[in-house]
């Protein structure tokens, strides 16, 4: 529990504060039954309706203090709940950021977001609603049983003679429901994992004509779940009404024993009605004890788990200290560069050996199969993964030597999966950027040719892309992040297969547009097609993570190695298309 | 995430009665059980409203004149009255909670039932996740409806009516004094209320921007690292946060505000009850004890009150699930069995494609009329580049999706005129990514048909060559598979999908063949298995194998959606056209390697 005591000391002036006022409405509660039998008493003994008077007029006072106070305390608890919830949402936030590509390999988007999602819900409603009724219950039993004592202790120990009842029934049960909670859980999720693995192979489904099998199937796990739900329902519905039975047996007790004794004389009726008061202020702490117990127990857990992803180390951090660098002189080298995934077992890694230089002013194309190892490469140079060995060089520094915001500016990236927010082209493309001139913007989109389509768009770079830019089509996409790559003017170009999705003819017009800035940029172009790297000053083929063949497209293509081939097929289909 | 935004859009109304009455139907078969849960109601309720009523005559009656025998019997129907709310209590939560879990397993069917006869392209457009959620946290929130919602709703209006009643039946002029409060209250509770589902929406609103906001960038966290935009993103991130947590400050003033005022509401009418109602005890009017039933009364009275917000928000977006649902439900099953299914005998087993047509997206035909004729028997094979449209065809044969334009016809009828069922029993489809259920090994050969006995499964996966690996496995037949068959190997899991089509035994075999490389032992497994399985069966191949092509009668080539070629592999590879140049890009490497293969096994002999 460290870190959540953090979050909370933040806010102990809402605690503190919260809880006198808490103090202050019990202090008030417990007072209007005391006041009441005050009043009672006077009317019970023929006195003056003036007297009667005045103790309504201080329980009319105390009722209005009241509805502030508790105003009050219940807002600032709340409030501090959902303070920790800001607080550590945006802590969480921070730290994913921070947390590099290998991270989110491992984690599917869908569970880490019900995690940050329901986990913080559960730790908020432990240090809001939890709070404040964990601290209200003792306060009431200390309260209301102290004052019953004042008034009659033989009443009161008749009176809470139930209670260990009470307890039992409460403890006895507690652990049956939750039990039961588990079991609904488990059935649940084995329905809902039938009809996610049922959708996802619809196609089967169909094909095989097996709907009626499917639904027989889900009707049994359905049945199954109501049956469960049902043993539940079971217990939570005697609970409920045995702890409201038990504590109206405490009024019973109050009437029947209290009556016995103001016939004999020596007990009022007003104490009888203040008894009854009392034991009802008792009734919701004593009802909810397992409800705020499973709140806690759950807000525990919910911390538990979000402190797993906290305590994740970001692997790729800034060095100590730091070597400040600022334009590139010589360029980029990869000496003696390997690379395995963790996830890979027995040693197969997805680079080694990776030598090469990439000088500024000229460029490196990489070729390869699916799954060489080209992708890995290119994340190596901003650092979204590490080397596993060797080391990648910037003007002869190591570059997990240089800040990685500083290492990150002079590289402009153009993944292979085109990412967009979901804002407006113009803020998508000036990601990089505080402020971009139109000039800069209408550079960077004339040499990514999204100025044809930013014609056509009514709102131009207005145009708001929706969720991951799916109003956009894949072309326009990956042309649009070459754009914010090239907006920034950055020293490196890293073309991560970026124009898969573009046409020839498209594709010709945009290699032609870089090549003219080119000239004072180092450049790495990753292609599953030739004709995008063969104008690369020097071409690298990748298979299994190795560099089997170097040179330029003309020694490549002498040499009738797997480059040459790849080229040969590649024309065949160029011509295929064409018939 | 747009699922967020787009419940929110929706949410408003707490009662729409066309909702309702749509959610009535499920609950009609358990009416009866409904009915008693509702009667069961005023029931529970007159036990509880009259333990004041004996307090009163206890206090009064005897209490007043010493009467400890009556007192004792007063009391023993308070016991009595105790014990029956118990038990009542119980009962009506119980009944309502079955009828509740009944119709809501209902209502569950009802919607898996529905999915399974939508058409494919819904599938294509509809996330899984959302369509998971509408059978399960939807329907969760209306068992919430139940629970919380609607019947307590209910029972806290007649409890109310009761009360008011009791209070007139015991003193007129005492429960206008109590009820005093009432009016102004429920304006106070009105505004309140406005208020409160004001920012009720504006949080959910921006929760869901929160969510949307974090779905976006932990999808995007690359682009936010390469782009250095950690800070701005925090910055903007921690905007939004702020304003969800701002609005909550508001909304947790507005219900602590409410939930303060209803209680002191309650405290003051009592003091009212004593000013007024102490003078009239000491004038003699009444007893005593009227004014401790009074005060119980007015304690009971504004407890819905106070709750009554609470309830309000079930309702909110129980309506809200109830909305999505049916529009789940509602949305048309676009294939669906034809009036007249026909099912023909004998079935002969030909496919004609007559001038087909077929676009997935207005505007951009896949299949360009298309026609062409497999003979009973025959094995045909389907060749082309990425895109050609080789894929769509086997979709449309079995009428995962329907054609705009031309027929399909097998066995002589248009598959739009065939008992759909019939149809996809008689056409045995080998998908390219073989697709096993999690269950066991048996289940996924029989397809979860419990009336095929494990003799003909087992004859099956022999001939498939599959019978060999599953002995094998630890359990053999009744071996686990998991999700999405992980713990098979990819050749494995071809094996097993051609045993399936063994056990079935349909007339027609349709197979997307797999790209995937397997090891050569396995390789020739499948070959063999495949051979066999192709024996007197009408085939359409999709071919990636050259063995697959060359065991073909016949040769299609599409191109652009259309037939260009049509042949054997000799006299494709004589035109020297399209066939010819997709030869020597897909298949010639392979051939190259089996004739080093056969070479090295001829200098070996």
């Amino acid at each position: 529990m460290g870190r959540i005591s953090q979050y909370i000391w933040r806010y102990w002036r809402h605690y503190l504060f919260g809880g006198l006022c808490l103090i202050g409405t019990a202090t008030l509660v417990m007072w209007i039954p005391w006041w009441i039998r005050e009043a009672i008493r006077i009317i019970e003994n023929g006195g003056a309706l003036r007297d009667v008077r005045y103790y309504v007029l201080l329980i009319i006072a105390a009722a209005i203090a009241q509805g502030f106070v508790r105003t009050y305390s219940r807002a600032l608890i709340f409030n501090a709940g959902r303070n920790v919830e800001y607080d550590l949402r945006n802590d969480l936030f921070a730290h994913l950021e921070k947390l590099p590509l290998s991270f989110y390999h491992s984690q599917r988007t869908g569970d880490l977001m019900s995690r940050v999602i329901n986990d913080i819900s559960a730790v908020r409603t432990m240090l809001g609603p939890g709070v404040l009724n964990f601290a209200n219950a003792p306060l009431y039993y200390v309260y209301a049983v102290a004052l019953m004592l004042s008034m009659d202790v033989r009443m009161t120990l008749a009176a809470l003679a139930p209670f260990p009842l009470l307890i039992y029934v409460a403890r006895r049960f507690r652990g049956r429901i939750m039990k039961s909670s588990l079991e609904v859980q488990q059935q649940m999720s084995a329905l809902s994992s039938h009809v996610q693995e049922n959708l996802s192979g619809m196609h089967v489904v169909k094909a095989y004509a097996q709907e009626e099998f499917q639904t027989q199937h889900f009707i049994g796990l359905n049945k199954d779940y109501e049956v469960k739900s049902m043993e539940m329902a079971k217990m939570r519905g005697i609970v409920n009404p045995v702890m409201q039975g038990i504590n109206g047996l405490t009024v019973l007790i109050v009437i029947w024993y209290g009556g016995i004794r103001v016939m004999r004389g020596d007990l009022l009726v007003a104490d009888i009605v203040a008894f009854i008061a009392y034991l009802n202020v008792l009734a919701w702490p004593t009802a909810a004890f397992g409800w705020m117990l499973s709140l806690v127990e759950r807000g525990r857990a919910a911390m538990r788990r979000l402190d797993e992803i906290l305590e994740v180390k970001p692997e790729i951090t800034d060095p100590r200290a730091p070597i400040a660098i600022g334009a590139i002189k010589d360029g980029i080298e990869f000496r003696d560069v390997a690379f395995a995934y963790e996830r890979q077992r027995n040693g197969h890694p997805a680079l080694s050996a990776i030598n090469f230089t990439l000088p500024v002013g000229r460029s490196v194309g990489l070729v390869g199969r699916v799954g060489s190892g080209k992708s890995t490469l290119a994340q190596l140079v901003p650092r979204l993964i590490d080397v596993s060995s060797g080391a990648i060089f910037l003007d002869g520094q190591d570059i997990r030597q240089v800040e990685l915001r500083d290492l990150r500016r002079l590289i402009g990236y153009v993944p292979q999966e085109p990412f967009l927010f979901s804002t407006s082209l113009k803020a998508n493309l000036g990601l990089g950027k505080e402020q971009c001139s139109p000039d800069e913007l209408a550079r960077a989109t004339a040499i990514a040719r999204l100025d044809r389509d930013l014609e056509i768009f009514p709102l131009g770079l207005d145009t708001v892309v929706g969720e991951r830019g799916v109003t956009l089509s894949g072309g326009q996409k990956q042309r649009a992040t070459l754009a914010r790559a090239l907006v920034l003017d950055p020293p490196v170009l890293i073309l991560d297969d970026c124009l898969s999705s573009v046409d020839a003819q498209t594709e010709a017009e945009i290699l032609h547009g870089l090549r003219a800035i080119l000239k004072e940029k180092t450049c790495l172009i990753i292609s599953h097609r030739i004709s995008a790297v063969r104008e690369a000053d020097e071409i690298l083929v990748l298979d299994e993570g190795a560099i089997i063949e170097r040179g330029n497209h003309d020694e490549l293509i002498r040499r009738g190695g797997v480059y040459a081939e790849l080229w040969q097929q590649q024309r065949l289909s160029e011509e295929l298309e064409e018939i | 995430m747009t699922e967020a935004i787009e419940q929110e859009e929706i949410l408003g109304k707490a009662y729409d009665f066309g909702l309702i009455r749509r959610l009535w139907q499920f609950i009609i078969p358990y009416k009866r059980l409904f009915l008693l849960s509702l009667l069961l109601l005023p029931l529970q309720q007159a036990f509880g409203l009259a333990q004041p009523y004996l307090m009163k005559v206890g206090i009064d009656q005897y209490i007043a004149s010493k009467n400890l025998w009556g007192l004792q019997n007063v009391m023993l129907l308070f016991l009595a009255a105790l014990i029956g709310e118990t038990l009542t209590v119980f009962a009506q939560y119980y009944f309502s909670m079955l009828v509740a879990q009944r119709c809501l397993a209902d209502l569950r069917v009802a919607i898996f039932s529905h999915v399974q006869k939508l058409p494919t392209s819904y599938f294509d457009r509809n996330p899984v996740g959302r369509l998971v959620t509408r059978m399960t946290t939807d329907v969760d929130v209306l068992q919430e409806m139940f629970a919380a919602g609607v019947i307590t709703l209910a029972s806290d209006f007649v409890m109310v009516v009761w009360i008011v009643g009791i209070m007139f039946y015991l003193d007129i002029e005492l429960a206008l004094v109590s009820l005093a409060l009432i009016p102004p209250m429920a304006l106070a509770i009105n505004f309140f209320r406005v208020k409160a589902r004001r920012t009720y929406r504006q949080i959910r609103v921006r929760i869901a921007r929160i969510n949307a906001y974090l779905g976006e960038a932990i999808s995007g966290m690359a682009v936010i690292q390469l782009f250095a935009r950690e800070q701005k993103t925090y910055r903007e991130f921690e905007a939004l946060n702020a304003d969800h947590r701002d609005a909550y400050h508001l909304s947790n003033l507005y219900e602590a505000g409410l939930y303060s005022m209803v209680e002191a509401a309650g405290s003051v009418s009592v003091g009212l009850l004593l000013w007024y109602g102490g003078g009239e005890v000491l004038h003699g009017i009444i007893g005593i004890g009227t004014l401790v039933a009074f005060n119980e009364y007015i304690h009971r009275f504004f407890v819905p009150l106070r709750d009554f917000s609470q309830k309000y928000t079930v309702m909110q977006s129980a309506m809200a699930s109830a909305e999505r649902i049916f529009h789940l439900l509602d949305t048309p099953v676009d294939i669906a069995n034809p009036k007249t299914p026909q099912v023909p005998k004998p079935f002969r087993g030909e496919v004609v494609f007559d001038r087909v047509w077929f676009h997935y997206k207005a505007g951009e035909p896949v299949l360009k009329n298309v026609s062409f004729r497999i003979e009973p028997g025959e094995k045909v094979a389907v060749v082309g580049a990425t895109g050609s449209g080789k894929t769509t065809t086997i979709k449309l044969l079995n009428r995962l999706y329907d054609i705009q334009k031309g027929a399909i016809k097998v066995s002589g009828v248009d598959v739009r005129d065939w008992d759909l069922r019939a149809l996809r029993r008689h056409i045995g489809v080998v998908l390219q990514d073989v697709f096993l259920f999690s269950g066991d090994v048996r289940a996924n050969l029989a397809l979860g048909n419990p009336s095929i006995p494990l003799e003909r499964i087992r004859e099956a996966a022999e001939i498939a060559n599959a019978d060999r690996f599953i002995r094998r496995l630890p359990d053999g037949y009744a071996a686990h598979v998991r999700e999405r068959g992980s713990n098979f190997s990819g050749g494995q899991r071809q094996l097993l999908s051609l045993a399936r089509v063994l056990v079935y035994q349909p007339e027609i075999l349709v197979m997307d063949e797999a790209t995937s490389s397997i090891d050569t032992e396995t390789e020739a497994l499948i070959q063999d298995a495949l051979e066999k399985v192709m024996r007197d069966r009408t085939c359409l191949l999709i071919a990636h194998r050259l063995s697959t092509i060359r065991n073909a009668d016949r040769i299609i080539v599409l191109h652009h959606g259309e037939v260009r070629e049509v042949g054997s592999h000799a006299e494709l590879m004589e035109r020297q056209g399209i066939y010819y140049r997709l030869y020597q890009l897909q298949y010639e490497r392979e051939e190259l390697k089996l004739a080093a293969h056969d070479l090295g096994a001829k200098l070996l002999a």
